[in-house]
């Protein structure tokens, strides 16, 4: 890895089913408004500026970072906009680490958004498949996530039980989250007895639809001291693929994951994942995902994220918490939660999280992704 | 710990075209990628990550990159997504090397405006919904406003623009890179249908399907396979104002803050490269980007734009791979910088043009040396 | 550089599809209140610290991103400053009286006759436009207009929360050597046909030129078999917009024999519960054809079944 890069001033809305006091770009500005004075600066003193959303489809706007840079007071900066399915928000802050890590700007605000409630959300993924091949049968992408997860119960026994327990834990946890909007505790079994939408999927393993943004303010070494004391710095950071289509794909551990976690903790010395993280933010477009990524990011060997889940390790009180926040389960602007998983992980290490602050916690591990799940990064954060 | 220089190692382009209607999207792309390692001794195996170009709206799928991915050679590498012109992607990919973290990056971008039936939505959708699209202001009526405003600020008017148009069709053909039926002169060009008065349809950029790829290194890698590497030595890049009544009446303030950007890095003014490749959406918007650049006064262009230096390609005029156009500029500049040619004339430093939004509201510039 | 032959499906010239959705944008409090003021025939400005005042009303100044302190009520006269005609229609910007900034709109006269600075006027649509801004149908021409002021805007409506709009986005896609043989084989002759990877005999489906794993050129055509395996599958209950089939049916996601990547198709059930049992992960099927003539399209297989053993 180059420069050290900090995160050091984070922000995000309140996230809701549907904003409709704020435009898309209202929505993105608050978000950012909230970054710049958490990190103490103006928007003069940023150099470049990073915009992440989900697909066009999700709003009706095209490269809607051309009509946010007004709302957000960023006219003449150099401003670009990275997209990347569910794992937007994250793929815009990896762009904008290397514009810091490779000397292009000293800060860089990176903002990530998905105002949901303005479209179609499973029609508008269904886009995703290819129109000669597959897009007539698709049903957003719940029901490809389904179809895998049953493929990893056989194989991997991620059995509706396992996946119940991340959605009770993960509900549970957005409770104390001032950003969430979903704040209902269920049980294992109302979980397991909620309508099934895409079986093995169920209403319940289904994070919510929102509106929401959020920001990050990315430092340098040399001006990280003028935001705050404690910045958040990323040991590593990578964001790897698949083809979708490809022979060899498992879809059981997540291979790009897997690539992208052997790269992360190499830069940032991590050799026993388990024992060195403190704490733990990931992406669950669907509960049955969390497990899938205990495996992938090595938190426990392939086949065992089920006894995982069920030791309560990920719990809050557990060893490694894993989505202290409540995750996508309290709040979901797919877009913008990479994003918001980093602010998390983030403000574990900086000793100031709102939901749950772990206590001592230093290392953090933070996990996102998109497309057919086959678009998967994860990052390390240490104060 | 100083960074490294990064260097252009290869280039790769299909034919630009009016419809590329026998290959898909993952033909051009697979095709240029499987091309641009030719004769460089490296293979996908060496590149280390891959930044693409392109629009889910012209693509006709969302996440488009995500069925692409193998067509681009990114499977099990780390790949983004950039959704604006070609040029930002290696403007990314520089970045990333320059970081240290990688050394060989593979940069793509494509597009196939011929597959959207009707090319006016994509720049529609890009203008808020609320007040500008009900009254049909996009990309043509904002063109025209501009070039009415420079027409009547500068006293040019159809026919200079006309000469123009022509001579980057000339140019266009006789590189061999487009696909060109006939080359308008400059009355054919004044006689095609009015696009967005005083605009004619030919003063407008003409969409074309494409695809091209270039392979970035560190500055040692590149000198180690072969001839003396191209180096990005600038770049910067500004977008201005959504409204694009709120921006300056003929000048591009965006195209001048990019160039400072990239000339402070470089540490020489675009006006002294040898050689300019720029991308425009129109004639007019052509003029304005040479100005931007310091290459012309205000009110000026057209000199400048007449100068052997200039475009060379032919530049967009004759051919707009939207999303890709910068990054052709890219590929032809270090074209032209990196042939052999013979003692103190060979040029040695090009700047190098890529634009994006309604009326140009972004730009970005770079300077390459050789 | 990419050659490609000059090969297209019989009859197959491209594929269209359309994406077509119905959306409901928020405008903002600026926005949404000069659009509930159309029907009142008022035009909504946003006046901000300095004192400038621009229109239509914005949430934050197109120039620094500054928010207003206050929404106002604009004059409906002012001067041209910019005109176009695009597809016959003149489009202008348009500054009205006591505003800072210009915005673009329909002006009602010939581009002839037009020119910077002419004073001009609102004009109302006579149909009902509801709250679009298209309720001002234009600017027309209004050379004595007296000077308007931009006063303070008595009893604004409440701004509109949400507003339909809908988005339609045609395509026609190129079939290219690859698809449009596999399409061709489909409709002629009712199989489905890959080419074979890099590095063995199976078939990648979809065709394509280049092997995505390995990035080398595929190899030669092969006919997969009309039965295959399921990998993945899951029990779709839920209605989505754009869906072809009525729940419950099985997504699946099927390796044709001979093949060695997927193709989405689905599969009829009776009912969840048997579903869950008799469809699963390694479960063989065949492809069941449809009954009438076959169009070249993935869906000229019905279904698949499930093969009883």
């Amino acid at each position: 890895m180059g420069r050290e890069v900090g995160i050091v001033g984070v922000g995000q809305t309140h996230h809701s089913r549907r904003r409709t006091d704020v435009s898309q770009a209202g929505l993105v500005r608050e978000a950012v408004n909230r970054a710049l004075a958490d990190a103490k600066l103006s928007m003069d003193e940023i150099d470049t500026v990073v915009v992440a959303t989900g697909p066009v489809l999700f709003a009706a706007v095209n490269q809607p970072e051309k009509w946010v840079v007004d709302a957000i007071g960023a006219q003449g900066k150099s401003v670009v906009r990275l997209t990347s399915g569910g794992g937007a928000g994250f793929a815009g802050a990896l762009a904008g680490y290397y514009q810091v890590a490779g000397g292009y700007s000293e800060r860089t605000l990176v903002v990530a958004y998905d105002k949901l409630s303005e479209g179609q959300l499973q029609y508008s993924i269904s886009t995703l498949y290819d129109p000669f091949w597959g897009r007539e049968f698709a049903v957003g992408i719940m029901g490809f996530s389904a179809a895998y997860w049953r493929a990893r119960m056989d194989v991997l026994g991620h059995t509706e039980e396992a996946a119940a327990m991340v959605s009770a834990k993960n509900r549970k946890n957005s409770i104390a989250n001032p950003y969430a909007h979903v704040k209902k505790e269920v049980t294992v079994e109302e979980v397991l007895n909620s309508k099934p939408l895409c079986w093995p999927i169920k209403l319940l393993d289904v994070p919510p639809i929102s509106d929401g943004a959020a920001a990050i303010v990315l430092s340098n070494e040399k001006l990280a001291h003028h935001s705050t004391t404690r910045p958040a710095w990323i040991r590593g950071i990578a964001y790897c693929c698949e083809a979708d289509n490809a022979p060899e794909r498992s879809l059981m551990l997540s291979e790009p994951l897997a690539i992208a976690a052997k790269k992360v903790y190499r830069a940032a010395g991590i050799t026993n994942p388990r024992r060195q993280f403190d704490v733990v933010e990931v992406q669950e477009p669907y509960s049955c995902f969390e497990l899938n990524y205990y495996e992938s990011l090595g938190l426990c060997p392939p086949g065992e994220a089920a006894d995982l889940i069920a030791s309560g390790a990920t719990q809050l009180d557990g060893d490694i918490p894993v989505n202290p926040s409540g995750g996508c389960m309290g709040a979901n602007p797919i877009g913008a939660v990479g994003v918001i998983r980093l602010i998390e992980g983030a403000t574990q290490v900086m000793g100031r999280n709102e939901s749950h602050q772990i206590t001592g916690a230093n290392t953090a591990l933070v996990q996102s992704g998109g497309g057919w799940a086959n678009l998967r990064g994860c990052a390390v954060l240490s104060a | 710990m100083s960074m490294p220089r990064v260097g252009i190692v290869s280039t790769s382009m299909t034919q630009l075209r009016p419809a590329w209607d026998s290959a898909q999207h993952i033909d051009l792309i697979s095709a240029v990628v499987l091309d641009v390692f030719k004769g460089t001794g490296l293979t996908l195996d060496d590149v280390d990550f891959i930044i693409d170009s392109g629009s889910d709206v012209l693509d006709g799928r969302s996440i488009s990159n995500c069925g692409f991915l193998g067509a681009l050679g990114a499977h099990h590498k780390e790949e983004a997504r950039v959704e604006e012109d070609g040029l930002w992607a290696a403007l990314y990919g520089v970045n990333k090397i320059r970081a240290g973290s990688s050394s060989v990056g593979l940069i793509v971008a494509y597009s196939k405006p011929s597959e959207s039936r009707d090319i006016d939505l994509y720049w529609g959708s890009m203008v808020e919904p609320f007040y500008q699209r009900p009254v049909g202001f996009g990309q043509k009526a904002a063109l025209g406003m501009q070039a009415q405003r420079y027409f009547a600020a500068h006293g040019i008017d159809g026919k200079d623009a006309a000469a123009l148009v022509a001579r980057r069709w000339a140019a266009a053909a006789e590189g061999g890179q487009v696909a060109i039926d006939a080359v308008p002169d400059s009355d054919a060009v004044l006689a095609s249908a009015e696009a967005a008065a005083p605009l004619t349809d030919l003063m407008i950029s003409r969409p074309v399907d494409g695809a091209v790829a270039m392979l970035l290194s560190t500055e040692d890698i590149a000198a180690r396979l072969g001839r003396a590497p191209a180096i990005i030595t600038g770049m910067g890049t500004s977008m201005e104002t959504h409204a694009f009544s709120a921006r300056s009446a003929n000048q591009l303030e965006s195209v001048a803050k990019a160039a400072a950007m990239a000339g402070a890095k470089a540490g020489w003014k675009p006006s002294e490269a040898d050689v300019a490749e720029v991308s425009a959406s129109s004639a007019v918007g052509e003029l304005l980007v040479l100005e931007g650049l310091g290459l012309a006064g205000a009110g000026k262009g057209l000199d400048a734009a007449m100068s052997d230096k200039v475009n060379r390609s032919g530049g967009a005029l004759p051919a707009d791979p939207l999303m890709a156009t910068g990054l052709v500029r890219l590929a032809e500049a270090y074209k032209q910088l990196s042939q052999p040619h013979a003692g103190a004339n060979a040029p040695r430093r090009a700047v190098v043009h890529g634009t994006g939004g309604v009326a140009m509201q972004t730009n970005c510039v770079f300077t390459l040396e050789v | 550089m990419f050659a490609a032959p000059e090969t297209h499906p019989h009859d197959l010239p491209t594929f269209h599809s359309q994406i077509s959705m119905p959306y409901t944008l928020t405008p903002g409090r600026a926005a949404g209140t000069f659009l509930a003021e159309m029907p009142n025939r008022r035009i909504v400005g946003s006046r901000f610290p300095d004192g400038t005042v621009i229109a239509p009303a914005q949430d934050f100044s197109p120039v620094d991103g500054e928010e207003p302190e206050a929404l106002v009520q604009a004059p409906e006269t002012g001067v041209l400053t910019a005109f176009t005609r695009v597809n016959g229609d003149v489009i202008g910007l348009v500054r009205l009286d006591g505003c800072a900034n210009e915005f673009p709109h329909r002006i009602l006269a010939d581009l002839d006759v037009l020119s910077v600075g002419q004073r001009v006027a609102a004009q109302w649509s006579d149909g009902d436009e509801g709250t679009s801004i298209t309720a001002i149908k234009g600017f027309a021409l209004a050379p004595d207009a007296p000077e308007g002021k931009v006063i303070d805007l008595a009893d604004p409506a409440e701004p509109l929360g949400v507003i339909n709009y809908s988005m339609s986005l045609d395509f026609d896609h190129a079939y290219g050597p690859y698809y449009g043989r596999m399409f061709d084989e489909i409709r002629e002759h009712g199989r489905v046909m890959g080419v074979r990877v890099s590095n063995g005999d199976d078939a990648l489906l979809p065709p394509r030129e280049v092997d995505d794993v390995t990035h080398k050129r595929t190899g030669t055509w092969k006919a997969c078999g009309n039965t295959g395996t399921i990998r993945g599958c899951s029990i779709i209950n839920m209605e989505i917009l754009g869906q072809a089939r009525k729940p419950p049916y099985v997504y699946a996601e099927i390796v044709l024999d001979g093949a060695s990547t997927r193709m989405i198709h689905v599969i009829d059930i009776d009912d969840l519960e048997s579903a869950k049992e008799k469809i699963r992960p390694g479960t063989r099927v065949r492809a069941i054809w449809t009954d009438g003539e076959r169009q070249g399209r993935v869906s000229d297989i019905d279904r698949f079944e499930v093969i009883e053993e």
